[in-house]
């Protein structure tokens, strides 16, 4: 029954009642401040709007945005237009951190598990309570090495520097952990350009980019940063710039290339050989790289990768491959970048594939040229500050899945008593036949800090609830850095919406009750990010310029960010000798397994990390147009020959496992290869992610990268055995009438 | 039927295919922005999605000469707009700015104007808008919530418009380019949609509806748009040809 203005008035009426009903609606303390209108901070004053700086933290890129505040509330993110990584712009990813704030589903308070671990069965409980019982926890572990093991999502800078000094202090082992690390384009870019920072690629300048399954257009590394450029690559003012994808699978970056050319995977490695056997052997490229790449042997060093015996392997044929040489190196199209990553590094030889496309950039020296690969300069903030230590800050990136492994084996093994984990949730992102969720079991005490009740949190004995990015400090030396020395920096652009505190904060006061103020001395992590900024401050350089260290502090954060144009990357003037090794991919048997699956990074829902949010559901994959589900894209005919039809449900099976999901007919999808999006299949993350789709990552097996130990996670073969049943796929394709009839609505024309 | 004076602006959008990538930035940052109720997975599948902005993807040829075509289609706020006529109410109308406009609460949901775009840029109310409570905090306040039985569709930013020409008249100065960009605008990342006002000679949108590549959707129809495509290049197309 509804309760009306009148109802309410009646009984507020009579006295007894009426104060009942008055106490039992008395808006919540928070909302109860009053102040007058004169008086209100400018960001709570009726009808203004305020903008606020910080660092998107949705995916590793590290976007300048800003954040429209209205009555102290996040309304909207903008880029932030003087930013050196994305210039204003954002992705929809970007767009969507404000919804994550006000998700009805976040974690309130702190909570500590009633029934059996894994139950689901909570009750809250009051900081100090939940402070207590980890204290008192890590207490009786200290001086017992190993005992403790901490797992984070992907922590740089200063923050991951904390954590770091945290780890040692308690004796604790650290790992961060992300589904898709980066760790075989980390080691193919230092063989091939002698550093591990990823370099900026300088798509604006560029004549040509040859993408070997980066998906940079996509979600790959720092989409948006990669979308400027090619926006101007495409219709700046000179002349148009050419792109080809080398692609198993039809990515938005194929979508985008003028040549899509598709390839077995796990052969991109040797498709880039042949064509470096062509550019050498015609003496098309720089004589001075192909000596140095093969030891002086020239075109016979590579004689195993001749176009005519790769073309089989490689499912393009010589001729085709010749092309692609003669294009890429063509003089009058300099220069010419070739970008490998994604699906092409995530194979047993995925470092020798990498290595072997960025070698390509030597062969027509577009490497420290403008237009070309541009080396990134080392962060100017290396270490924590103060002299207490000088061990360097962590890269940010998940561990690779042998050291990964490692660690879920020592918990499995019980030698880990207590588990804390923060917003890494790899009970749902690590592969099935790696049991986390079995290993953790085994962990005698598990403390998640997180802002959602995601699959591991589920699993937590002790859920502490954090704040989100756009509640709290932080830093991020950005990697890859644009080109330039640059920090992004984040301030804390709404204050907590509940009852939730900032990783770093919680990190410091139990430094403070452990006893570790020695090798810790801060109290908050703001103290600690000022003291980083103190350091930027005395360089007296850079995108900043204030007298004093107070004007620099509110200069850094109404910027967003610390950089300095002047400082560029430089590389080392020796070109590397290839590591021929590795060549061959390993997969499955292809004779029972017939299929190549191929997982890939949802252009919203990132790595599954952006499941729980409405907005990066309904977002639409750009090429299948669906959302909120998990299907598998099969190549239109073959679906035909198979008689499966869209909405299909098949299961697929590999020999680690099996997953459902919907057919989803493509016309560009390789008949030997099935895409299946990454991100659903969570059985716990709110109510828009829980139960929804299925986790192609639980189905990998569990092959590695020969070099790295990185997760081969494009190496898995699967069947397809249908199920006999159907549903709908929710889709935006056909969702309004065709307006198409007269093929005059997307015209396309020959000539710039 | 327009009238212009002389010193009003044209609101203008242009539309470069050959930047875009189809990675819906500004299909989720119109949302963020206006208000628009909640996609679930039902809504889709009744195909009755709310996407003021979309990109809709055409295929050329077959595997493995195919291409994938993306096009970003918004209200077109064409000058002989066909939805005006129809309404009976007048809850659509056309603004001495050259922007196809529609007031809420005039609405009373008889989908005649709907019916009549032929770019199926409109969308009906079928239910009241939903959000959890929390969720509500998001909601921009210059932007009416749409309640359920009326139509809504893009509006240019009409509030971004409106602030950032109160804005000018404070500062005391005209319009300049980029005084005002709607949220879609903003957000591309690869610079694909640009907004303007056509009557500033020196404006981008000006100069980009020079471009030897300009076309209008469905041009022939006579409906006049204010929303301008520049073709996108594709060197291995034959001149004149769509996608199938």
């Amino acid at each position: 029954m509804p309760f009306t203005r009148r109802d309410f008035l009646k009984l507020a009426g009579g006295s007894a009642g009426g104060a009942a009903i008055l106490a039992a609606c008395r808006p919540g303390v928070r909302e109860f401040i009053e102040q007058s209108p004169a008086r209100l901070p400018e960001d709570q004053a009726t009808g203004t709007d305020n903008w606020y700086a910080t660092t998107c933290r949705q995916c590793g890129a590290g976007c300048g945005i800003v954040v429209r505040l209205v009555e102290g509330r996040a309304k909207k993110i903008e880029g932030n237009p003087k930013h050196p990584v994305n210039m204003g712009k954002t992705c929809a990813r970007g767009q969507s951190s404000v919804q994550a704030i006000y998700h009805p589903d976040r974690i309130r308070r702190p909570m500590k598990a009633t029934g059996a671990r894994g139950s689901g069965a909570f009750r809250e409980i009051s900081w100090e309570e939940a402070l207590n019982i980890l204290r008192d926890n890590l207490k009786g572990l200290q001086g017992q090495a190993g005992t403790v093991s901490i797992v984070t999502d992907p922590a740089g800078g200063h923050l991951g520097g904390l954590v770091q000094e945290f780890a040692r202090a308690q004796g604790a082992v650290f790992t961060q952990y992300e589904p898709l690390e980066h760790s075989t384009l980390r080691e193919a870019i230092k063989r091939a350009f002698g550093q591990e920072r990823i370099p900026d690629f300088d798509i604006k300048n560029a004549a040509q980019v040859f993408s070997f399954g980066a998906d940079f257009l996509g979600g790959w590394v720092s989409q948006v940063r990669h979308s400027r450029g090619y926006g101007e690559f495409r219709q700046g003012d000179r002349v148009r710039g050419a792109l080809t994808s080398i692609d198993a699978r039809f990515s938005s970056t194929s979508a985008s290339a003028d040549t899509w050319v598709p390839v077995t995977p796990g052969a991109e490695g040797k498709l880039a050989l042949a064509m470096a056997h062509v550019i050498i052997s015609e003496n098309l490229g720089a004589a001075r790289a192909a000596q140095a790449l093969t030891g002086g042997r020239g075109a016979a060093a590579l004689d195993a990768f001749a176009p005519d015996r790769v073309a089989a392997a490689a499912g393009v044929s010589a001729a085709r491959i010749r092309e692609l040489a003669r294009a890429f190196a063509d003089r009058a199209h300099q220069p010419a970048i070739a970008i490998g990553g994604g699906s092409a590094g995530a194979h047993t030889n995925g470092v020798f594939n990498l290595t072997a496309i960025y070698a390509l950039n030597h062969l027509v020296g577009s490497v420290g040229v403008r237009g070309g690969v541009l080396p990134n300069p080392e962060s100017p903030l290396t270490s924590l500050p103060g002299a207490v230590s000088v061990r360097l800050l962590p890269k940010a990136g998940g561990a690779p899945y042998t050291a990964w492994k490692a660690e879920v084996d020592r918990i499995r093994g019980g030698a880990v008593k207590t588990l804390l984990i923060r917003n890494a949730n790899p009970v749902w992102g690590s592969p099935s036949a790696l049991d986390v969720a079995g290993a953790f079991s085994r962990a005698g005490f598990i403390a998640s800090f997180s802002s959602f009740l995601d699959d591991t949190t589920y699993m937590a004995d002790l859920v502490l609830p954090t704040n989100l990015p756009l509640e709290d400090w932080g830093d991020m030396p950005l990697d890859p850095a644009p080109g330039i020395e640059a920090v992004g920096f984040q301030q804390p652009v709404v204050r907590p919406f509940y009852e939730t505190r900032g990783f770093g904060d919680l990190l410091l006061t139990l430094s403070q009750d452990l006893g570790y103020e020695r090798q810790i001395p801060w109290t908050t992590f703001r103290d600690l990010l000022r003291d980083g900024a103190q350091r930027l401050y005395q360089l007296r350089r850079g995108s900043i310029n204030a007298a004093t260290f107070e004007g620099f502090w509110n200069e850094l954060l109404r910027a967003g960010g610390w950089w300095d144009e002047t400082r560029t990357g430089t590389l080392p003037a020796t070109v590397p000798l290839l590591d021929l090794t590795d060549a061959d991919a390993q997969t499955g048997n292809a004779a029972t397994y017939p299929y190549a699956l191929l997982p890939f990074e949802s252009i919203s829902l990132g790595n599954g990390q952006l499941a729980q949010l409405p907005w990066m559901q309904a977002t639409p994959d750009p090429i299948a147009t669906t959302t909120w589900d998990t299907w598998v894209e099969v190549n239109m005919k073959l679906a035909e020959e198979q008689g499966l039809k869209e909405g299909d449900v098949v299961r697929l099976e590999s020999p680690s496992g099996a997953i459902e999901a919907a057919v989803y007919p493509n016309p560009a999808t390789p008949p030997g290869v099935l895409g299946v999006p990454i991100g659903q299949g969570h059985k716990a993350f709110g109510r828009w992610a829980q139960g929804r789709g299925s986790n192609p990552l639980a189905i990998l097996e569990p092959r590695v990268d020969a070099k790295t130990g990185s997760l081969a996670w494009a190496a898995t073969r699967v069947r397809l055995v249908p199920t006999g049943n159907r549903r709908r796929i929710p889709k935006m394709e056909n969702s309004v009438l065709a307006v198409d009839f007269t093929k005059e609505i997307a015209q396309v024309t020959p000539k710039d | 039927m327009t009238t212009q004076h002389a010193q009003s602006p044209k609101w203008s959008m242009v539309v470069d295919a050959d930047r875009c990538t189809g990675c819906q930035a500004c299909v989720v940052a119109c949302q963020a922005e206006n208000n628009v109720p909640l996609n679930t997975d039902d809504i889709f599948k009744q195909k009755r999605a709310i996407e003021w902005i979309r990109i809709e993807r055409y295929w050329e040829g077959e595997y493995p000469n195919i291409k994938a075509r993306f096009l970003p289609v918004l209200c077109q706020h064409c000058e002989n707009a066909p939805c005006e006529p129809v309404c009976p109410v007048y809850a659509t109308y056309h603004n001495d700015q050259g922007m196809n406009v529609q007031i809420y609460n005039r609405c009373i949901g008889t989908r005649y104007c709907a019916n009549n775009c032929p770019y199926n840029v409109r969308f009906f109310n079928f239910w009241e808008p939903v959000w959890p409570e929390s969720l509500r905090n998001q909601l921009n306040p210059d932007v009416t919530v749409r309640s359920r039985g009326i139509m809504e569709k893009c509006s240019f930013c009409i509030q971004r418009i409106r602030a950032g020409t109160r804005r000018v008249k404070k500062e005391g100065r005209a319009l300049a380019d980029g005084d005002v960009v709607p949220a879609c605008a903003q957000a591309c990342p690869t610079d694909a949609l640009v907004f303007g006002n056509m009557h500033d000679a020196g404006s981008r949108v000006r100069k980009m509806s020079e471009d030897k590549r300009h076309y209008r959707l469905l041009e022939r129809s006579g409906t006049d748009p204010n929303v301008i495509y520049l073709k996108r290049v594709d060197p291995t197309a034959t001149e004149g040809a769509g996608h199938e």
